[in-house]
């Protein structure tokens, strides 16, 4: 697990508290998509058999998104069957960053927001409507 | 009928023997009615009536004694114990009072039991010879009669403590004491007159006989008169047990003896630690009060054997448990008494210097026979913990405030750190009573200055030390290089290891603090050194401030005269170790090559100067005047640098140098660092010349004005390349020194500086002067070429600044304490945190003052 303290803008971990293998991670919305200015709270579980199996991440900050559940459970294929042993923290949290600008439509776990991503506007505004900082 | 005649024949003489009691009691002296007792006891006692008998006799005694004497005895004090609490002082202010009124009551109840005492005596007769006459009852009678005497005795006692006045023990009290002063300034007299006789005196008389005093005819007036003294106290102490005040006698002369003796220890040690009381306390108690005892003893011994040589009686209440066995030896009672009395004094002595500790240890190499004195008490007392508690104590109230400088704080560790190994060799209460100084001076900052000044001091020129604490330390450190010398010192990877294994190795038990002795044996080694440095933590610590000291001060050198440096830094090495004071080391090699390299690029530039003379002449000045000294600037602490353009001549002066420094060591180059070092120059005028030793940028200012007089002060800074500002702070030397003088120009914000050519015109700018001293004493704090500890730690601080960014986007906030141990679990490898909570602590709040961190209910959060 390479320790990565805000080397890139936008995206960063820390483990939380004294368990090696929970963390929490940060990451803010990339200019120019509709998640400008947000920043948003993740949670990432490791399992005892990492790097062999993916980490557990959830959206800890209610997210509006196509591939993100009411309950912060995120739908990205590297953290399920695509997983492979080379990501580490760092590549998950930008992939997720990505996810962010450009969802995966054909699979949407909030199919409201998979409905209103076209209408880029009109999507910003629920964002926002339903983007609650954490402290 | 028999048997009523046989009743009135009782009642009979049952009414004879009331009268004869009753003429008995009242004959005031006369005796003659005891023989014509007998008849009537014996008939009563064949009635069987013995035991009424005796119990109607001492009934009566008893109502006698109760209304007469008693009654009495009590109304001789009644104006003391009737009268308030400040009349009483004015009672014992007078001088003869408890004295003249004790004795002469006791003279009076004394005759009054003495005579009922020989009624009491008649009865047992009468008794007696009934029973002689009458063996087949001998054995019951005898004990009626035997019976009598302490039955008497205990008879009195309960009456008189019955009707006792709740203030009697207090006047005994205050006779005692009053008689024992007066004993002790006799005493004082004689020891004042001749103390070389007495010495002996008291020496023969501990080691042979103590109270040999009472045989020897008096030679002398003043032990005669102490001896009539004892001689009375010693009357009224036999009344006082004749009457069966026994215990309360006792209790109130030793309760007088141990007031004595606790104003004798105070008068003795007093404020004064200079001088070892302990001896003369011991002195005193085998001087007064052991001798006053010891003649009670003899006095009540020899009256006691008078008395039942007389009497034949001995009452149980009045003689001693412990009587004297023999003359010549000290009686166990006497040596009892002894020990009690120097108990007392030990734990009065250690309680007085306990409570003066602070102090004592305040001047502490003039106190230390007041330590000695109180290691002594607490070996006899063994009540290290009141030590400990209440040194801690006082060192909370009166050392570890902010009000106390640190350097007072450390000079008083050492001195308790010395002071205390004296005491305690063990170091077990030295730890107890260290623990709060050293973490009181981790919380502050300057500690590690202070400690590493105090150990750099003593070379700064009188090696030979003043006396100070400053000194101290590098005298312990000599003396733990001496120590230390057999040490192999060349394999550093071994020494904690070998240290720990020897620790290890060398540990025991705490010794219990009944019996500190125990832990002697095998001492801990007491560092000082080591207890200073265990204060900062780390010793890489201690040795960064010193090398930014060493820095400091080697820059200011202008000769190359370090053999106190070298000194210094030998004795740290051994005690730090070769590693870590390598830099420092590397730094004092610099100024010995600097000094090489100078006299080699002088005499080299020289000889050039010679060839090219012509051009050498023009800058008028030679080389002679520059002395580099050269540093490798990888091994000093980072330097300050602040551009400065040196006048013309003295550019081309450094360059010449530089070159020729590259000529002779390339690839090196030299860097001129212009703003650090000294100039000394003189300063010529029309009347007077001065001369000064001054920092560069100084000198710069005062030659620029060698080509015109005046100069407006930014005109000046752009010549001489430094900001107004700050060129404003520098210029103000010399016009405090009357150099320079100052005027308004045209512009407020950029006066004209002129030079003064002659006193005349000086005098009239002195408020110009004063003024201007303020700007003097501002510059001068600023000053310093060596960028602090605090900077390097700022520094190096700045590597997990990115870190605990991280984290706080993380965590939203975080108290210093998580951070702390965040960054402690984490940062393990490359730059290991090592730092401390405070300086974590430090540095946030830098971040905070830069407005990248916000604190809020003490804990850190991101500044939005």
């Amino acid at each position: 697990m390479a320790l990565m303290m805000g080397a890139d803008p936008g995206v960063s971990a820390f483990p939380e508290g004294d368990n090696i293998f929970s963390w929490v991670g940060t990451i803010a919305g990339s200019a120019a998509t509709a998640y400008e200015g947000t920043s948003y709270r993740l949670s990432l579980a490791f399992p005892g058999e990492y790097p062999y199996k993916p980490p557990k991440v959830r959206f800890e900050t209610p997210c509006f998104h196509p591939n993100v559940d009411a309950h912060g459970n995120i739908c990205l294929d590297i953290l399920q069957d695509k997983w492979s042993s080379a990501y580490d923290v760092r590549t998950i949290l930008l992939s997720i960053q990505s996810l962010l600008g450009e969802p995966n439509n054909d699979s949407p776990l909030n199919t409201q927001a998979a409905a209103l991503w076209p209408n880029q506007d009109e999507f910003r505004k629920m964002v926002e409507k339903l983007y609650k900082p954490t402290a | 009928m028999q048997l009523v005649d046989d009743a009135d024949g009782a009642l009979d003489s049952w009414a004879r023997f009331c009268d004869l009691s009753d003429e008995l009691f009242g004959g005031a002296g006369d005796l003659s009615a005891g023989p014509r007792l007998a008849p009537v006891v014996a008939d009563l006692c064949a009635r069987g009536l013995a035991e009424l008998l005796r119990d109607q006799f001492i009934r009566s005694l008893e109502g006698i004694f109760r209304s007469n004497a008693v009654k009495k005895f009590w109304q001789q004090f009644h104006p003391y114990c009737n009268s308030s609490a400040v009349e009483r002082i004015k009672f014992c202010v007078q001088e003869n009072w408890p004295e003249d009124i004790l004795s002469k009551a006791l003279e009076d109840i004394c005759l009054e039991k003495n005579y009922q005492e020989k009624c009491v005596l008649a009865l047992v007769h009468s008794l007696q010879s009934y029973e002689d006459r009458s063996p087949h009852r001998k054995s019951k009678a005898l004990d009626c009669s035997s019976s009598l005497m302490p039955r008497y005795q205990l008879m009195v006692s309960s009456v008189l403590l019955t009707t006792l006045p709740l203030s009697f023990p207090e006047i005994l009290n205050v006779y005692f004491k009053k008689k024992l002063e007066e004993l002790n300034i006799m005493m004082a007299g004689l020891d004042g007159s001749d103390p070389f006789d007495n010495h002996d005196l008291f020496e023969r008389n501990s080691t042979s006989a103590w109270h040999s005093e009472m045989d020897i005819d008096g030679q002398e007036p003043g032990i005669s008169e102490s001896r009539n003294l004892v001689k009375n106290i010693g009357k009224v102490v036999r009344d006082l047990r004749y009457l069966g005040f026994t215990s309360m006698t006792e209790d109130s002369y030793s309760s007088a003896i141990i007031w004595l003796l606790k104003s004798k220890v105070h008068e003795l040690a007093g404020d004064d630690y200079r001088i070892p009381v302990l001896g003369c306390v011991k002195k005193w108690i085998q001087a007064v009060p052991l001798k006053f005892l010891h003649a009670q003893l003899t006095y009540l011994g020899d009256s006691l054997d008078n008395e039942s040589g007389s009497s034949g009686l001995k009452s149980p209440l009045a003689s001693r448990p412990s009587s004297f066995p023999g003359i010549g030896v000290p009686s166990e009672a006497l040596v009892r008494w002894h020990m009690r009395l120097e108990y007392f004094a030990y734990e009065t002595l250690q309680d007085l210097r306990i409570g003066k500790l602070f102090e004592i240890i305040v001047d502490y190499p003039e106190s230390s026979p007041a330590i000695e004195d109180l290691k002594q008490c607490l070996e006899y007392t063994g009540q290290h913990s009141k030590l400990v508690d209440s040194f801690i104590s006082s060192l909370r109230y009166r050392l570890l405030t902010a009000g106390a400088s640190t350097n007072d704080i450390l000079h008083q560790y050492v001195s308790t750190i010395k002071a205390l190994r004296t005491i305690d060799p063990t170091g077990v209460f030295l730890e107890a009573v260290g623990e709060p100084i050293r973490d009181y001076l981790r919380g502050r900052k300057d500690t590690i200055k202070c400690i590493v000044t105090m150990l750099t001091d003593g070379s700064g020129g009188n090696a030979n030390g003043t006396g100070n604490a400053g000194d101290n330390l590098l005298e312990e450190l000599n003396r733990d290089a001496e120590n230390q010398e057999n040490v192999d010192y060349d394999d550093h990877t071994n020494i904690d290891e070998k240290q720990a294994w020897l620790n290890a190795e060398s540990w025991e038990p705490d010794p219990v603090e009944a019996d500190p002795l125990k832990g002697s044996r095998n001492r801990r080694k007491i560092d000082i050194l080591g207890l200073i440095v265990s204060i900062i933590g780390s010793k890489d610590q201690l040795v960064n401030e010193y090398r930014v000291m060493l820095a400091e001060k080697l820059l200011n050198k202008s000769d190359f005269d370090i053999d106190s440096d070298i000194r210094t830094l030998e004795l740290l090495k051994i005690h730090f170790g070769e590693s870590s004071m390598q830099k420092c080391e590397i730094m004092l090699n610099d100024l010995i090559d600097s000094k090489r390299t100078n006299s080699n690029i002088k005499t080299s530039l020289s000889k050039t100067s010679q060839t090219v003379g012509t051009v050498q002449e023009e800058t008028e000045l030679s080389h002679e005047v520059l002395d580099a000294t050269i540093i490798s600037s990888n091994f000093w602490p980072p330097i300050q640098t602040e551009d400065l353009t040196v006048p013309a001549s003295v550019d081309q002066l450094l360059s010449d140098y530089a070159k020729r420094f590259h000529q002779i060591k390339t690839p090196r180059k030299l860097l001129w660092k212009k703003n650090l070092g000294t100039v000394k120059l003189e300063l010529q005028f029309e009347d007077r010349s001065m001369q000064f030793t001054v920092a560069p940028v100084h000198a710069a200012i005062i030659m620029q004005f060698q080509e015109k007089p005046s100069w407006t002060s930014k005109t000046l800074a752009t010549a001489i390349g430094v900001p107004v500002d700050s060129l404003n702070r520098k210029i103000s030397f010399w016009t405090s020194k009357g150099v320079l003088t100052e005027s308004v120009g045209p512009d407020a914000d950029d006066p004209t500086f002129t030079v003064v050519d002659s006193t005349s015109d000086f005098n009239k700018n002195s408020t110009v002067n004063q003024l201007s001293e303020r700007f003097q004493i501002t510059e001068e704090e600023g000053e310093s070429s060596i960028a602090s500890v605090e900077e390097q730690l700022r520094k190096e601080m700045t590597v997990y600044e990115k870190f605990i960014i991280g984290m706080l986007t993380n965590f939203g906030s975080m108290t210093l304490d998580r951070i702390h141990n965040t960054l402690k679990m984490f940062c393990i490898a490359e730059p290991s945190y090592d730092k401390s909570l405070q300086q974590l602590q430090s540095f946030l709040s830098g971040l905070v003052s830069d407005e990248k961190l916000e604190m809020r209910d003490g804990s850190y959060l991101l500044r939005k």
